[in-house]
Formats: structure tokens, sequence, C-alpha cells
């Protein structure tokens, strides 16, 4: 097999002669603009986007929230109808899980691992590339739907015979985000034509498959970055001299691949009980609908795991960072991580407590879920442990690290209260769950992740997000936050449903109803200021310097931006916060004598893992389209599988490629840090 | 911050008033935001439980969960309590912890950090004993956890003697009837819960309160006072929950599942439930009431349940109504024995203007002003007001004539009163809703129909 190498380092990739792949065709490795961005291989490049995308969908899920709390402001309320409420809350979640948090950890991992680790990129370039426009496929599919409920509402279909002849018109998935069966499924006898009576349109068969192509994005990069971090070490960095955020990473890419299989099968089951005549959730044909939640939440839990541990690996970055000391107790941490991501597979009932499990499961479940408080009340113990005795800076990414341990820590509480199954039969399904996981996941991984944004977007840009404005956005978010939140612990116990279109006004819940609405106003205010102050950064920003914050890991020691090839000479490690230590202790990092003027090994940019991606977002749209009936859905679903076939062979044959670059020979340290840090 | 504030300085001592505005203005809301950060999100989050913890009255709503009124709730109200406490502990220690480090290890102004590079290993003494300590404060909340799983599962053996039928309800009453089986004297009382989108249907199968007898009880069921009742959960469509919080927390309705509660309720009232899983589109819409009234009472009240409708006077805008109930379908799902007995598939209207609630318990058939004067009166929620014809007649028509069959006093389309409902919606097999077979009910057939149904007591 030819290899494209054969040319001579070049200074830049606009220097390379065009290259014709193995195939024959044209590749893309010296576009620019926006050709570069879509056919780009490169991990930085991927994460922005990765992080543009989530936080456009962020601020979609955030729309989806304020509509719900304008609903519920008043009682007996109809700002919204019960059919689009039910939708609004189920896109709400889904949106949020997977198109917000999800990716903007994404966007770190990608961005970050390879720089943490000493690398030049991760493992498998153009996987990817896979794994983002696959991501973006399945975000498209998902809210697909919503396109055809504004259109279902507006009466563009009046006139089509498919239209007419649909027994449930919702479009959008509307059975909560985790969609029980056999809500979601089927009932009674299917037809000759297998198709048995169901109580949902085709929204769920948009939320089944949107769900099951975001699945194949993560899952392609988790299995990126586990042999990234494995095998792409730079020369000393041991396993336990690695960055406490890669470490979590490593341990959130297992749960999911440990994870993601069982939703997998479980929306396979559900499609094929909706489509093709199964019965695995029709209790009048012998099915189980409890199978679905087992299955569901043998996923779901972890799931939630692969959501905080990122952000517990970022705030593990940042407050050593501002408080001019070590983690406390680095051993303990990574292993508390893998004791959470490992009983995070024993606890999944505790979301079934109400399903009549009977008391020795429902008593283990119990018992099993409060140990699991163990290892997350040591992380925060280590986290306490790392300010005490140290000197605090309050940056805005430290005030944002310092609020999710308060955050997360009464989330935490909510959490252990729930673990007590005869008090969570009281919880259970009520508004005290939601304040429960909107304290974790919002006051706990969204502060984690908007302090990465302002901890690493220096890095990113080399541009500094104004302190004033991040503040002020902080601040926002933190009281709306907990405005918002606070009241719904009281809302649950005074016994307030959750999922519930509208309440009369003789139930009690008008008062913290109403505040809850205005705190998320706040909350989503600031959380709009954050994002608008970063984005207008990344363009107009005050330019800073390559290490603002007198950083202690390997991406600091890098100029801001991060050049393409990362690390002009790759990095020998001795210690572990390499940075800090080659800086201000006695363990200098060493450099290989690889780059200058011989190059680095780049590797090639790509159309094909996008071309694969496409033909994922026509099987998503054609499948819906199939359930719906609508003429020559059929060929589209067809069409997709070929495109994706063939965009994968394509992929397969086009050959490894890549070419050698130049990298700057002179200085083989990174640039000196003065004494006295820029910024703050 | 610091870079901040020394901007402010050097501002304020231009003459430019506005610019100084913009700044003391830019200043108090930095103050501000930098209050929360530092204070204020150590208070917000119970700031507000705090606040309604002062009253009273807002932990004894209609569906509080701290508010119980029987054994089973009281046990888990109790649990509840512990992990309370723990979590005043924790929040206390740990966050003090917090707020302690924040502001004694804070850097000052103008200082040079420079990084300590000595640690990184922890303390393991701290470390085990901090693990230790953990799992002693979770052994706390884990014993009388599993106690309460033991004791909220199935009736306890101790409440059986008290409980069972023949202990309180004379198995042949002053007629020689029957009231229940030989076989049967010695269980507790047992509830059928059928949940459907979205109502809920009772059944007494000991009592021959049930669908084969044609005699069901829809939405409001009567428990006796004091005793202990075994409920069996189960579901004809999609899963629901059961949930009378005073009484006792939920227990799904899984449809090919054999679930099962129990519950007792030791205080006389009205009780306000409500479905707790998500279920389709008037899942919100989908509440119950359960009447908890002395044993002689329930003896009575199942007897009420027992007899038929009375015939409706001749001449009469009912006996009219009677006639429209057969022409506009609604025979073909309700049952009314002794009037029209086709149906089951909708709720058995027999002894419908005996309830307190219309429309799977959505609509108050009470004077809902009088109502809450009595519950303020009486300081609980309990309290109830009989049925006022006037409302009930009111919510009929507005129920019946909802989702467009009727038209308002504009002439518009009546609105919907549950989204999606079956007596409306309905369009499977052979069963068609009013709304989808296009039924049409001018206000005359409205008032008649009313008229009629107010008679079913």
């Amino acid at each position: 097999m030819s290899h494209d190498t054969h040319h001579a380092p070049v200074a830049s990739k606009l220097d390379l002669a065009p290259e014709r792949s193995d195939l024959g065709l044209l590749r893309p490795d010296r576009s620019t603009g926006l050709m570069d961005w879509l056919t780009t291989v490169d991990h930085k490049k991927i994460g922005i986007l990765y992080g543009a995308f989530a936080m456009f969908f962020f601020l979609l899920g955030g729309v989806e929230a304020l509509a719900i709390r304008t609903q519920l402001a008043r009682p007996d309320n109809d700002f919204v109808t019960a059919r689009m409420y039910n939708q609004l809350f189920t896109m709400h979640g889904t949106t949020m899980i997977f198109l917000g948090v999800m990716p903007l950890s994404a966007a770190f991992f990608n961005f970050l691992i390879p720089l943490q680790i000493g690398a030049r990129d991760v493992a498998f370039p153009r996987l990817n590339a896979f794994s983002l426009w696959t991501f973006v496929a399945g975000s498209f599919v998902l809210n697909a739907s919503w396109l055809f409920e504004f259109g279902h509402l507006a009466g563009w279909f009046k006139d089509f015979a498919w239209y007419k002849s649909l027994v449930y018109t919702d479009f959008a998935p509307a059975n909560g985000w985790f969609s029980y069966a056999p809500l979601s499924g089927t009932f009674g006898q299917a037809d000759a034509a297998l198709h048995a009576p169901r109580f949902t349109g085709v929204g769920t068969d948009f939320w089944i498959i949107g769900l099951q192509i975001l699945g194949v994005a993560s899952l392609a990069a988790s299995f990126n970055f586990i042999c990234t971090i494995v095998n792409m070490r730079a020369k000393g960095m041991t396993m336990m001299r690695l960055p406490v955020f890669t470490w979590m990473t490593l341990i959130t890419a297992i749960l999911i691949i440990l994870a993601f299989p069982a939703i997998t099968v479980a929306l396979i089951q559900l499609m094929f009980d909706r489509q093709f005549g199964a019965n695995f959730f029709n209790p009048s044909a012998g099915g189980q609908p409890i199978l679905w939640q087992h299955l569901f939440w043998i996923f779901g839990h972890p799931e939630v795991y692969i959501l905080v541990l990122p952000a517990m690996g970022i705030v593990s970055e940042i407050l050593p960072t501002f408080s001019g000391k070590s983690l406390f107790g680095y051993p303990i941490i990574v292993f508390s991580g893998a004791v959470i991501g490992f009983l995070g597979f024993a606890v999944w009932s505790h979301h079934m407590f109400t399903t009549g499990l009977g008391a020795v499961p429902t008593a283990a479940f119990a018992l099993l879920t409060m140990a699991i408080a163990v290892p997350t009340g040591v992380k925060i113990f280590n986290w306490l442990g790392t300010i005490w005795g140290g000197r605090i800076r309050f940056t805005p990414p430290m005030v944002l690290a310092l609020g999710f341990i308060w955050m997360f820590m009464c989330g935490g509480f909510s959490g252990v209260m729930h673990s007590s199954a005869p008090a969570d039969s009281q919880q259970q399904d009520s508004y005290f769950v939601i304040a429960h996981f909107h304290y974790v996941l919002l006051g706990g991984v969204l502060l984690g992740l908007m302090a990465g944004l302002y901890f690493w977007f220096p890095k990113i840009f080399g541009r500094m997000p104004k302190a004033s404005v991040a503040y002020v956005a902080s601040g926002m978010v933190i009281l709306g936050f907990n405005l918002a939140f606070g009241p719904m612990h009281y809302l649950g116990l005074a016994g307030m449903p959750r999922r519930t279109h509208t309440y009369h006004a003789g139930m009690g819940w008008d008062t913290w109803n109403f505040v809850a609405t205005i705190g998320a106003f706040i909350l989503g205010i600031g959380v709009f200021l954050a994002f608008a102050n970063l984005v207008w950064t990344a363009f107009k920003g005050e330019k800073c310097s390559s290490d603002p914050w007198d950083g202690r890991t390997l991406e600091w020691s890098l100029p801001s931006p991060v050049p393409e090839y990362n690390f002009a000479r790759s990095p020998i490690i001795s210690a572990r916060d390499a940075y800090i230590e080659h800086k201000h202790g006695g363990h200098k990092i060493g450099y290989e004598s690889d780059g200058g003027e011989a190059g680095v090994h780049m590797p090639s940019q790509s159309w094909m893992p996008m071309l694969a991606s496409f033909g994922f977002l026509l099987i998503g749209m054609g499948m819906p389209m199939l359930a719906m009936m609508i003429p020559h859905a059929g060929w589209i679903v067809i069409a997709g599988i070929g495109i994706l076939f063939l965009g994968i062979w394509l992929w397969a044959l086009e050959g490894p490629g890549g070419y050698m670059l130049k990298t700057p020979s002179g200085s083989t340290s990174p640039s000196p840090v003065s004494a006295t840090s820029s910024t703050h | 911050m610091f870079q901040v504030r020394k901007r402010v300085q050097a501002d304020a001592c231009q003459c430019d008033s506005f610019r100084e505005l913009r700044w003391r203005l830019t200043l108090i809301f930095l103050m501000f935001s930098r209050f929360f950060h530092r204070v204020g999100i150590l208070v917000l989050p119970f700031l507000g439980l705090l606040m309604t913890a002062c009253s009273r009255a807002d932990l004894e709503v209609r569906q509080s969960t701290l508010d119980p009124k029987g054994p089973v709730a009281q046990v888990q109200y109790d649990v509840f309590m512990d992990t309370v406490y723990l979590v005043i502990v924790l929040f206390v220690l740990v966050g003090g912890l917090l707020v302690y480090a924040v502001a004694r290890f804070r850097s000052r102004a103008g200082e040079v950090v420079k990084p300590k590079l000595e640690e990184g290993h922890g303390n393991p003494l701290v470390e085990i004993g901090l693990i230790t300590a953990s799992i002693g404060a979770l052994v706390f909340i884990a014993i009388p956890t599993l106690s309460a799983i033991w004791y909220t599962d199935d009736v306890p053996k101790e409440a059986v003697a008290t409980s069972k039928l023949s202990a309180w309800y004379p198995r042949v009453d002053a007629n020689g009837k029957e009231n229940y089986a030989k076989e049967v004297e010695d269980q507790v009382l047992e509830i059928d819960v059928i949940g459907k989108q979205w109502w809920f249907r009772f059944e007494y199968p000991q009592l021959g309160l049930t669908s084969d007898a044609k005699r069901t009880v829809p939405n409001e069921f009567y428990i006796p006072r004091g005793k202990a009742v075994r409920i069996n959960l189960r579901s004809e469509d999609v899963i629901h929950s059961f949930w009378v919080p005073k009484i006792a927390g939920k227990v799904d309705l899984i449809p090919g599942r054999k679930n099962y509660m129990w519950i007792q309720a030791d205080e006389l009232g009205h009780y306000y439930g409500q479905c707790a899983e998500f279920c389709g589109d008037s899942h919100a819409y989908m509440l119950f009431r359960c009447e908890v009234v002395e044993p002689e009472v329930f003896a009575q009240w199942v007897k009420s349940q027992k007899t038929d409708a009375a015939p409706v006077v001749a001449g009469s805008k009912a006996e009219k109504g009677k006639a429209l109930f057969a022409a506009k379908t609604c025979a073909m799902c309700h049952n009314i024995s002794g009037h029209f007995g086709a149906g089951n598939f909708g709720p058995d209207l027999t002894h419908l203007a005996s309830r307190k609630s219309l429309a799977g318990a959505w609509l108050d058939n009470r004077d809902p002003k009088a109502q809450l004067a009595l519950e303020l009166k009486e300081k609980n929620t309990e309290a109830s007001m009989p049925v006022d014809p006037a409302q009930l007649k009111a919510n009929l028509i507005k129920w019946i004539g909802s989702s467009g069959v009727a038209h308002g006093a504009d002439g518009k389309p009546t609105p919907d009163v549950k989204p999606g409902n079956r007596m409306h919606y309905y369009k499977m097999f052979n069963v068609v809703g009013l709304r989808e077979s296009h039924q049409k009910f001018t206000d005359e057939e409205l008032d008649a129909l009313a008229e009629y149904l107010l008679t079913l007591k």
C-alpha cells in the first residue's frame, strides 16, 4: 500500500501538492475555511465543533424548559396544550442530556486529552470525525420531529393521504426522556401487517432512531478515547501521572461502552414491538413492561455517572490550579471515580422502587445506593482537602468550581434521601426528584462544564473572556438556579407529581411554582449571557498569554491557540502535574528529538466519515417516515444504508494517507512564565 | 476581581458623572453577585424550605407527604425525617468546612501565589476516618430503612386481628343478607384498583362490588377508619401509579403485573390522590379521592352501592335526559344499574350524583368558596362540604359539552376539560368517542342530560 507521505516535509499544509488517495480521489488536505472544518480530523477543531453544537442545543433545551415553566407559573394555565407540554418536557430532557451535556463533555475530551497526555491527536482521527458528524445526524433526526409537529399544527400536511390515515398525530416524542413501555409500545394483538395498536404516534419512532444514532456516535468516540489514553501517552506519562480529567475521561468511556448496549437492545426491542409485531413489552401477548425499565435503567444509571464524572474531572483540575496546591489524595480520587463507575451498575433499580419489586430486591438496591454515596463523599472531602491550606484565587472558573462542590453536595443530599426506599415511595415521580437531579446536573454538571469553559477558553482561542461579565453571568446562573429548583423540594413533598401539564389552585402549589418560574428565567438569561460572552470572546476577546492561570498540566505548556501539531517536540514526563513541576519544582519536562525540519506525521483530512454519517441521517429520517407510511420513505432508508456502507468502504479503501509537517525547532522549552500571573 | 476593583477606584475620580454612575452601578451589581457567590449560594437552597417550614399550613396541603394520617405514611415520614436529620448534620459539617476554607484560605490582594508542590498524597488516616464516618452515617439511615421496607410491604400480622372483616363488619346484615362470604371473613378488606387512561376503577371483590356484578366504583373509593386494607393494583393499558400521599407512598399499576400494597387511614376525612406515573395526554388530569369513614358508615355505603338507580319521574326534564342518554350513545360505555346495562368501558354512573368529584376527580362538585372556607376553619384539608347540586350540574354540562361537542355563549366550540379523553376522543375498534363520532349537544340537551344524571344518587 503506498503512503502519501513520500513528499518532503512542509511548513504548512497549504504548501502541499494536491494528493490523491488510494482510491484516486483528491484528499481535502489543503482545505481552508468551511471545507477545512467539514473535513477536519484535528481533535481540536472537532472539539470546538462539539462545543458549538452543544451550546446551541443547551439553549434550545433551555427554551423548551422556559416554555414548561411558563405553563406551570399559574394554576389551570393554558400557555401550551397538554400534548405540546408532554412533548416539551420529553424533548427538554432528551436534548439536555444527549445533545447538551454529553457533547459538551465530548468537546473537552476531544480538545484536551491528546494535549494532556502529550500526544499529537487521538488514536483514530477519522473515527473521531465520524463520531462528531454522527452526533450531528442524530441531533438533526431528533429535532426533525419538531419540524413535523409544527408542520402538523400549521396544517401543512392536511391534504396528504398518509397524514389523513394516521391514528395518532403526535410527531414529537411525548413519553418522557425514558419513554416507559407500554405507553411507548404496543398493546393487544398485531394485525396481518404485523402492526399492533399503539398508544403514541411517530414521535416515539423519531426518539428511538435518534437515540440509536447518538449511541453509535458515543460508542465510537469512547473506543477512540480508550485507545488513545492507553496507547498514546508520551514517554514517562504513566497512568498515575495522568491528569485527573484524563482519568475521568477514561472511566467515562468505559462506562459508555458497557452501558450503551443495554439501551441499544431496549430500543431495538421497542422498535420491533412497534414495527414488526414483536411483543417484548406487550403484556396481552406475554411481554413484560418492566423489562423496558430494567434495560433502560441499567443504561440510565451509569449514564448519569457518564454525565457527572467529566465535570468532576474538570473541577479536580481547577481547584488545585487556583489554590496553588496539589490535589489532595490523587490516588484516592482516581480510585473513587472508578468505584463510582463500577457501583453505578449496581444501583439501577432505585429508579424502580415503586414498581413492586419485592422487599428483598428493594432492600438490596437501597443499601447499594447508600453505598455509592461513600466514594462520592470521598471526592468532596478530597476537594476540601485540596483548598485547605492553599491560597485561593477567585477567578471565574474557581468560583464556578466552588459552586459545583456546593450544589453537587446539595444534590447528593436529596439523593441520599431517595436511597431510602420507603421515603422514596413518597418522593418518586414528584417534583422532589426533579429538584434532586437538577441540583446534580445543573448545579453540578453544568457549573463544572461552565468552569471548564472559562478555564480552558484562553488555551483554545488565545483570548480571555471578560471576568466582569463572567461573574455576572455566573451569579445569575447560581441565583436563578437555586430560585428555580430549591422550591421544588417543597413542591414534591407537598404532593405535586412530575410531568403534569397543569394543576388546580386549591392544591397549595401556586406560590412556589411562580417563584420557580422567575428563577428559571434568571437562570436562562445567565446561561445565555455566559455563552454569548464566550462566543464573542472567541472572535473579539482580549488576547492573553499561553499560561494565564499558572497552570499545572501539559496543555498549558503549549502556545494559545494550540498549533496543529500540538507539541513541536514530543515531551518526556517525569512527574505528575508535569508543567507546574517544570516551572516551579525540580522535575523538568524533557523533549524527544522528533519534529523540527524532519517534520511530524499529520493525519490526512477526509470526506468519508461525514459521508457515512450522512447515511445515518437518511436512515434516521427515513424510518419514522416509513412508520408514517409516507410514499417512497423506504427508498430513503435503503439509500441511507447504502451511503453508510459506501462511506465506510471508501473510508477503509482510501488508505491512511498523512503528510509530514515541519515544526519550530528553536527553543525546546515552552514559553517562559512570568512570576506574576497576568490576569486576576 | 482585584483587577476590577482597581479600575473602579481609578475611574471614580472621573468628572464625567454618567461614567461614574455606570461604574458605581457595575460595582454594586458585581458586589451583589459576589455576595451571592460567597454567601447567597449557601443560603438560597434552604431559604425556601425554611420559609415554608415556618408555616404549618403549607405542610398540610391536600397532597402533602409531611402530614401522615395513617401508619404506612407515618413510617415513611419517620424514615424521611431520619434522612433529613442526617443531611442537616452533613450540611452543617461539610458546608461549614467549605465556607470556612473559602474564607480562611483566600489569597490576599496583590499577593503572588507560589504554588506548593510537596503534597499530593493526601492523608490516609483522614481518608479512612472519613470513609468510616460516612459508612456509619449511612448505617444510621439504613436500619430504619430496612425496617420500614418490611413493614410497608404487606399488612402486618398484628393488624390482621383488628382489621379482618369479621372484626368490624357484620357478615350478615339486619335483613339476613350476606355482606361477604364465610371463606373471606378472616381476610382484611381487599380493594382492586384498576387504572385506565385516565381514571381509576375500584372494585371490592369480597363485597360483591365487581365488574361481573356490574357494580364498580369509579374515582372515589371508601375505606373504614383505622382498619388495614390491602390494595391490588392492576392496569388495563399503560403504567399508572396510585398515590394518596397522606395515607401511603405510591406503588405503580403495571399491566401484566400483580402489584399490591396496604394502607390504613386513622383519621376521618376526604383525601386527595393522583396518578403518579406519566400515562399519556391527560396524565395531569387523572386524580382520585379516598373517603375515610367509620365502619358503620362504610357498611351503609357498600349497601347503597348495591342499589339500582331510582326510576325517573315521568314527564320531568330528567326523563328527557334519560332518553338522550341512550340516543347520544352514552349507554354504550356507561352502566347505570336499573336503567342501562350495556356498557362498562367508561365509569359506572349509577351513583354519580353522590360523588364529590367528576371527570377523574378533575372537577370538584362542592361549592369551591365554601370548601376553601371550611378547610381554613377546620385547619385541615380532609374536611369536606357535601355535594353542591348546582356545582355538580354546572360540572356535568361543562364536562359532557367539552371538546367542541357543544358551543359556549360566545359561539365558539368548547375547549377540552381533559385533553384526549376517551369519552370525546376515542377512536378504536368499535368504540367511538363523542367528538370523533361528531355528536353535537345543544344547551337544552345538556341541561336535560344533567338533570337526569343529578337523579343518580
